[in-house]
């Protein structure tokens, strides 16, 4: 077991953050619990010592593959795949490897962290949590506390925002912030992700779906890129099964992917038109009759208003081909091939919403898999089930002085718990919010890197009075904040008890592998802390300003005042009186019995009969259930495929997918459309100081046309500045046929700000800093292939 | 007694590089790009976009191919590199001496140097990681998302390996060299 980088460097690393502004601190005590926990290792190497071996889900992208933690003398030194889980087929891929390096990261939050000096100099002081816990409450003589701020809005609590990452601890957050603190000002992930695939598909047959990979004999997979952006168990089951061995697989992707690599064909189209694409591919099929009768008539709710509109509207693949650039005859082809299969899928997609159109752009994929009928059943878009597990409800206190969100303009269906990032953003920059908003609460979240625009993220947060940041890592975003508190990462916390559903449903535990390094604290810990410190202060705080609280306690005794405190849910730390442990082990007895918890806890995994489906088939793989056991048809009569959305009409959304000229792919002369996008060695900006994995892709590069590149002078690794209407960048090239000659790319999450990153700071271009901050006009969710750019070499 | 060897389903392989990471932990593999004992090969694309050739667009995982008849074996002045009972070849850094010859020798590429110890270093099958401790996989196969390596005895006729490389056709890298990998690449 060695040092892999030096000691020296680590420790700079480690002291770096804690040791500017006022206080400084010994390199040594900040290292103090150094022997309790192991030394430190960068990289690690497995031994012969007896280990303990800790179920854990991952928790480096969305996902939550199971693992099995190897800790040896009380360190983590290898992460490998739990083959109980059905989800995650038995495997970890590259970030679910590297963990160990998130773990260990010297650049790790260590300590509560108070800002001393201006926003975004990263002078801060370490101090206490009851000190951090405080400045929350009280502010310092540097930012206001939230209760000066409350006392000044006179306890309308909407004054304070909140925004949240993805993850398991992410529903306590909601509870502390949105149902206990009384905010309805909350966004999160979803809008700058995946709103509009959720939202078409939910509102087209009735949820998103799981794509039954293992069993489908034609995919179409257009914009998602399931060989780089892994997806349990989509990724799995495909790619085993492509190239000529079952899966036939189109690819739709204005670049050359590793997942176009696995096709039988590729169509290089135009970004923002794959709903022509769907257009033509529909109107083929009501034109030749391809389509399943017998299904439509029962289930394709105005289908023939669907199959007039298409026709007439004269959505023929001649039409599309201008649009895309997919030849006629290939979109003939596929659609007649997509037809004639046994178990086709248009494969859903995922992440962020390409283009304006992108809810028709689903409604219609979700239409075109209705007309296969291939639907609720084994290969094609199954609906699955859940186990359930009970739900703890929370008591939540009524606000007189709340008020409702506001960050509704331009928005047609306005999704009331999370919002829109942009449109939010956006309005109290321009000062239409009709209250002020004057803090954010922060958690595993970094609107700076996430968020189109930058630099508008920025004055946003320095417009605040108050910013507080829940991470594991000083990213971006929480160099804006004043205070931070350290969070312990995902293989230091057992984390509340998830449930996944569809074909092999099952439930899953994440454990803690070791307890929380330096003075960092499980989420549910800080919630409860943070509750106890708020509570008493905001409660008076009502009992000064809030009408409606005066009116009912009129006259009480301090017992009857405390009484109605209690119950009225104005005591904020109810949620959390028991610990993770203790409610985990209480919902999965509840619902399944002791025997179930145990194996839970031994295994990381529980499903009813686990133990008599659950078989090892060869070396690599698993059975998780027999497959007359799975889960492929379960809403029978009940599904419902809508086709024309009459009422969608009313609110100003074209009630069946239509083309509108406007979306048609467009760049000026000497310019470039900027495309993004992910790949399997990096999430987003929360991998990026990875030891690891910075080991395989150092930075990220521009991907531009090589004969386009040679026009201009431009050679691999030069650097080259990237300007948008809002900002600009700098990253190398790396001129490639993979990419159109008008059209440029770039990997999502790099280009880090932060200097307490060092692995990360500096290296490649933050594509946030110059994607125009557009909304599609349905959820108000960010548009990320809109944007044209000018380059040249610097 | 076994003799070890590898068949890789290297179409299933969509170049994640897990593999890579997990070998890393495993083994305590040093930081840096240079230094690994696993890889994926990819080879650049070729036609002019959009008419690419997708079938030129392939990625090979490599490693070690624990010949047979390793040349770095025969080549090693000092006997550091030797057989295992169970017919792998490993490194033994108490006897190297950094010459080097074995890397030349190697046609396969898949010796470096480990900087801490400055010794060769490269595949090992996880003999002295997870073999050692009774496990039966190496860290490149349990990791896998597509499951493109089968690590197992070629001489036991059960074992999956045996009955792979019975039923599907394969192929071995270099073949003409006479080295008798024991990595198989199945078609």
């Amino acid at each position: 077991m060695k040092v892999e980088i030096s000691r020296r460097r680590f420790l700079q690393g480690s002291v770096a953050l804690s040791i500017i502004g006022g206080t400084s601190i010994g390199a040594t005590s900040l290292l103090s619990d150094e022997n309790e926990h192991g030394e430190m290792r960068i990289m690690t190497r497995t031994t012969n010592t007896k280990a303990q071996k800790v179920p854990f889900l991952c928790g480096m992208c969305v996902n939550k593959c199971a693992g099995i933690a190897r800790v040896e003398k009380g360190v983590v030194v290898k992460l490998d795949p739990n083959p109980y889980f059905p989800k995650s087929r038995n495997m970890l891929c590259p970030r679910g490897n590297a963990g160990i390096q998130t773990l260990y990261d010297p650049d790790r939050l260590k300590y509560p962290l108070v800002r001393v000096g201006n926003r975004g100099d990263g002078k801060y002081k370490r101090v206490s949590w009851d000190e951090a816990y405080d400045a929350i409450l009280n502010g310092t003589d540097k930012f206001k506390g939230l209760l000066q701020i409350l006392d000044e809005e006179k306890d309308n609590r909407s004054t304070i925002g909140y925004c949240n990452g993805e993850g398991l601890s992410k529903e306590g957050f909601e509870e502390l912030m949105g149902l206990k603190i009384g905010t309805p000002n909350y966004v999160d992930e979803i809008s700058i992700c995946l709103e509009t695939v959720l939202g078409g598909y939910s509102a087209t047959i009735g949820a998103y779906g799981e794509a039954d990979m293992s069993n489908a004999d034609y995919v179409i997979i257009a914009g998602a890129n399931r060989a780089e952006a892994i997806i349990t168990p989509d990724t799995m089951d495909m790619f085993k099964r492509s190239k000529g061995r079952g899966l036939k697989t189109i690819v739709l992707d204005p670049r050359f992917t590793n997942t176009a690599a696995k096709a039988d064909r590729w169509y290089a189209v135009n970004p923002g038109t794959d709903l022509a694409f769907v257009l033509a591919l529909t109107y083929v099929v009501f034109d030749e009759n391809l389509y399943d009768k017998e299904f439509a008539k029962k289930y394709l709710v105005g289908y023939e208003d669907y199959k007039n509109h298409v026709i007439k509207n004269g959505y023929t693949p001649q039409w599309a081909e201008k649009i895309t650039n997919i030849p006629a005859d290939e979109i003939y082809k596929t659609a007649r091939e997509f037809m004639s299969s046994e178990h086709p899928i248009y494969y859903q997609g995922r992440r962020s919403v390409f283009a304006k159109n992108d809810f028709q752009l689903r409604r219609a994929q979700a239409i075109f898999q209705g007309l296969s009928g291939n639907l609720d059943k084994k290969g094609g878009i199954i609906y699955g089930k859940k186990l359930a597990l009970p739900k703890e409800d929370v008591n939540s206190p009524m606000y007189a002085q709340a008020q409702d969100r506001f960050d509704k303009e331009g928005i047609a269906i306005f999704a009331g718990k999370t919002g829109s990032w942009i449109v939010f953003r956006n309005m109290v920059l321009e000062g239409k919010n009709p209250y002020p908003l004057r803090a954010m609460f922060m958690r595993k979240h970094n609107p700076m890197a996430g968020v189109p625009n930058t630099k508008k993220t920025e004055e946003f947060l320095k417009k605040m009075d108050l910013n507080v940041m829940i991470d594991i890592l000083p990213s971006d975003t929480t160099m804006f904040c004043d205070v931070i508190l350290p969070e312990a990462s995902y293989l230091e916390r057992t984390s509340p008890v998830a449930s996944y559903g569809f074909l092999e449903p099952a439930i899953v535990q994440r454990k803690a592998a070791i307890k929380p390094m330096f003075e960092s604290k499980t989420p549910e810990v800080i919630y409860k802390e943070l509750a106890e410190k708020l509570t008493e202060p905001l409660w008076k705080n009502s009992l000064k300003y809030d009408e409606d609280v005066q009116d009912d306690t009129k006259g009480m005794k301090a017992d009857e005042l405390a009484k109605y405190y209690k119950e009225n849910g104005f005591d904020l730390t109810e949620p959390w009186e028991k610990s993770v442990e203790e409610l985990n082990k209480e919902r999965v007895v509840k619902a399944f019995g002791e025997e179930a918890w145990n194996t839970l806890e031994e295994k990381g995994v529980y499903y009813p009969n686990m133990d008599k489906y659950h078989k090892q088939l060869n070396p690599n793989e698993y059975q998780y259930y027999p497959d007359d056991k799975k889960n492929y048809t379960t809403k029978g009569d009940k599904l419902k495929v809508v086709v024309n959305f009459k009422n969608l009409a009313k609110k100003g959304v074209d009630p069946m997918p239509t083309w509108h000229d406007e979306w048609a792919f467009k760049v000026p002369d000497g310019q470039f459309r900027l495309v993004t996008g992910r790949h399997a060695q990096f999430t987003q900006s929360g991998t990026t100081n990875n030891m690891a994995l910075r080991d395989l892709i150092p930075t990220n590069y521009i991907w531009i046309n090589k004969r386009e590149a040679k026009k201009r002078g431009i050679e691999f690794g030069d650097m080259l500045e990237v300007k948008s209407s809002i900002g600009k960048i700098h990253i190398k090239a790396y001129p490639t046929e993979k990419i159109a000659p008008n059209m440029i790319f770039m990997l999502h999450g790099f280009g880090g700000s932060s200097k307490e990153m060092e692995m990360a700071y500096g290296k490649g271009g933050n594509d946030a800093a110059i994607i125009e901050d557009k909304i599609e006009p349905v959820y108000g969710a960010a548009v990320m292939h809109e944007t044209n750019v000018e380059i040249r070499k610097v | 007694m076994a003799n070890y060897g590898m068949a890789l389903d290297y179409k299933n392989c969509i170049n994640c590089k897990a593999c890579e990471v997990a070998c890393k932990e495993e083994n305590g593999v040093q930081l840096g790009a240079d230094k690994h004992r696993i890889w994926v090969g990819v080879k650049e694309i070729e036609g002019l976009w959009p008419n690419l050739s997708i079938a030129s667009s392939t990625f090979e995982p490599s490693q070690c191919q624990q010949c047979e008849n390793a040349p770095c074996q025969e080549v090693c002045p000092t006997q550091a590199t030797h057989y295992t009972k169970d017919g792998v070849v490993m490194v033994d850094a108490d006897k190297c001496i950094l010459c080097s010859y074995c890397m030349e020798a190697c046609p396969y590429d898949a010796r470096y140097v480990k900087e801490d110890t400055m010794t060769v270093d490269k595949c090992t099958f996880c003999s002295d990681t997870r073999l050692l401790r009774g496990e039966t996989t190496t860290a490149c196969q349990a990791t896998c998302p597509t499951k493109v390596r089968t690590f197992g005895d070629l001489d036991d006729p059960n074992s999956e390996i045996s009955i792979l490389l019975a039923h599907r056709e394969h192929r071995t890298l270099k073949t003409h060299l006479g080295t008798k990998p024991k990595l198989f690449y199945l078609i």
